[in-house]
């Protein structure tokens, strides 16, 4: 008898960690699906102009025939391309910079306005200097990823680094730690929640950098596609290729999310 | 044969917010035995903290010298381990990995790092949570964490601040007996410091009491208690005789203070 209740209490605390665990991505998964089908049925029905707001289904046939058509994959290959480099550059430069600024009072007094002015600068601003600097190509679009990926790195970067508790630093010094010593095995480990963050942050503005670049001006690319769709008002193209690159920004982001909970696991979940 | 020997030192801070200097403490003149368990009590801010860290070598002195084997202390060195509070644990290493922090800062080769560490984390009775992260670990696992880390790195001084004050009562009296138990096997020279004044009769051979404005020196109270010590102790006619002695040397501090509140 105790043995059958114990077992019935068990199954119900396993499916209410079943549903407790599956209960938020179910509500997402609903949601949008239930978007889908408003608009869908809202488009037959003829309560808002097919043209302007497109549908899901004329969508799908789209993407269907983009990718068959209309040469998708060098287009993302062009936009991929120009954000990989900004952002590696970004991250090769933003990352030791944040890092060195961090841990130096003196060099942050010189950097930090300027570098604080940058940070809040809307940064597309400079986008036709660029251009009249660079030229159409990838390089003027490799430096708006850059502009746009850098500045939240080095700036999470320096509060990660300064944020650093002291007691650690004093605990390192007590077994005879040195400077890199200090700096490997307490400054950066401490500091990695803060740079993922700002390579998260970074990843948002990247992308959005470099759809508008290539909408500005450029060859080819996701960006130059979704304004020549645009100017073209065929609006069906035009989505399946903005929900192309963001995808591609929800995945990066979603990716560097799941480490930064990995490297956070040492705190208490909040 | 005194190991650990202070002359006339003196620490000075700088104050916040001025060129002007604090002097911390002063005047200190001390003698540690090779092997001998000491405890440090006064009232908070009498320079418990830093008298140990100037004997750990982590801050400068104004003045005076401080010798450990008749070697001046110029900084942190391999003869001496601190042990903290337990804030000090690196958050995003195990066990294991904080334990394995001190030798791997001091280069000890990496042949059989992991087995010492196992070892250490085994006699302070951790041996079931290598893997877990400090902030799995209640307040009492934590400090044995800390006082391993001192321990694996063979030190011949281990220096405490106040290792056990974020602790209850009733774990604190468990760790006292254990650290006397680990501290009994191998006799390295303890420099404890507490506020807590039976946690320093129970545990010294000695019990330095310290006072404050400036921060010094008062007395230096010798405890003839048999060791092993057991909880039984605590209640014998000796221990509340060390007890009631050092109660007023404390309570002299408070009422100094009382009276520089009064007068404000
Ligand atoms: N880093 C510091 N800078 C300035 N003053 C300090 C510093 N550390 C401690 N003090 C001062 O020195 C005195 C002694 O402090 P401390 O050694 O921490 O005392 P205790 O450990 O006995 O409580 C206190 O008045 C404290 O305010
Ligand atoms: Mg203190």
């Amino acid at each position: 008898m105790a043995v059958a209740i114990e077992i019935e209490r068990r199954r119900a605390l396993s499916l209410a960690r079943i549903v407790d665990r599956y209960y938020g991505p179910a509500v997402s998964t609903l949601a949008v699906l239930a978007f889908l089908l408003l608009w869908q049925f809202a488009a037959t029905r003829g309560w808002v102009n097919v043209r302007y707001t497109s549908a899901p289904s004329q969508v799908f046939s789209a993407a269907v025939d983009v990718f068959r058509h209309d040469h998708f994959l060098h287009h993302a290959w062009v936009s991929f391309s120009e954000f990989s480099v900004g952002f590696g550059v970004a991250l090769g430069i933003g990352l030791p910079l944040g890092l060195l600024l961090g841990s130096s009072q003196r060099l942050r007094l010189f950097v930090e306005p300027p570098l604080m002015a940058l940070y809040t600068a809307p940064r597309l601003t400079l986008l036709p200097i660029l251009i009249v600097w660079l030229g159409i190509g990838m390089a003027s679009k490799v430096a708006v990823v850059f502009l746009g990926v850098v500045f939240p790195i080095i700036v999470n970067t320096i509060a990660g680094v300064r944020e650093a508790d002291p007691r650690l630093l004093q605990a390192a010094r007590a077994f005879g730690a040195n400077a890199p010593d200090i700096f490997i095995k307490v400054l950066v480990p401490g500091a990695l929640p803060a740079i993922l963050l700002g390579i998260r942050l970074g990843i948002g503005r990247g992308v959005l950098s470099i759809v508008v670049g290539e909408m500005f001006v450029s060859e080819a690319g996701i960006g130059h596609q979704i304004m020549t769709y645009g100017e073209a008002m065929q609006v069906n193209r035009l989505l399946v290729y903005a929900l192309s690159i963001t995808l591609f920004g929800y995945a990066l982001t979603l990716a560097v999310r799941l480490l930064e909970n990995r490297v956070r696991s040492w705190r208490p979940q909040p | 044969m005194s190991q650990i020997e202070l002359r006339d030192v003196a620490i000075e801070y700088r104050k916040p917010k001025s060129d002007e200097s604090f002097v911390a403490i002063r005047g200190i003149n001390l003698s540690i035995d090779k092997g001998s368990f000491v405890t440090i009590v006064g009232s908070s801010g009498c320079g418990k903290s830093t008298l140990l860290l100037a004997i750990a070598g982590l801050i400068p002195r104004a003045r005076g010298s401080i010798r450990v084997d008749g070697r001046d202390v110029a900084g942190p060195g391999r003869d001496r381990a601190m042990v903290f509070q337990e804030a000090s644990l690196l958050p995003w290493r195990s066990v294991h990995g904080n334990v394995r922090f001190g030798l791997e800062l001091q280069r000890w080769s990496r042949d059989n790092v992991d087995q010492r560490v196992a070892h250490f984390i085994g006699m302070v009775g951790l041996g079931q949570f290598a893997d877990y992260h400090p902030h799995q670990l209640s307040g009492g696992m934590r400090q044995r964490v800390n006082i391993a880390r001192a321990l694996a790195v063979d030190p011949d001084v281990l220096l405490l601040d106040e290792p056990f004050a974020a602790l209850d009562a009733q774990t604190r009296e468990v760790m006292g007996n254990e650290l006397l138990h680990i501290w009994e096997h191998d006799k390295k020279t303890a420099l404890f410091v507490t506020h807590a004044i039976d946690e320093a009769i129970f545990l010294g051979d000695k019990v330095v009491v310290m006072g404050k404005d400036p921060g010094r020196i008062k007395d230096v109270v010798e405890i003839d208690l048999p060791r092993p010590r057991t909880t039984a102790m605590l209640d014998s006619a000796a221990f509340v005789a060390y007890r009631r002695t050092l109660r007023d040397y404390i309570a002299a501090d408070m009422q100094s203070l009382q009276m520089i509140e009064d007068a404000a």
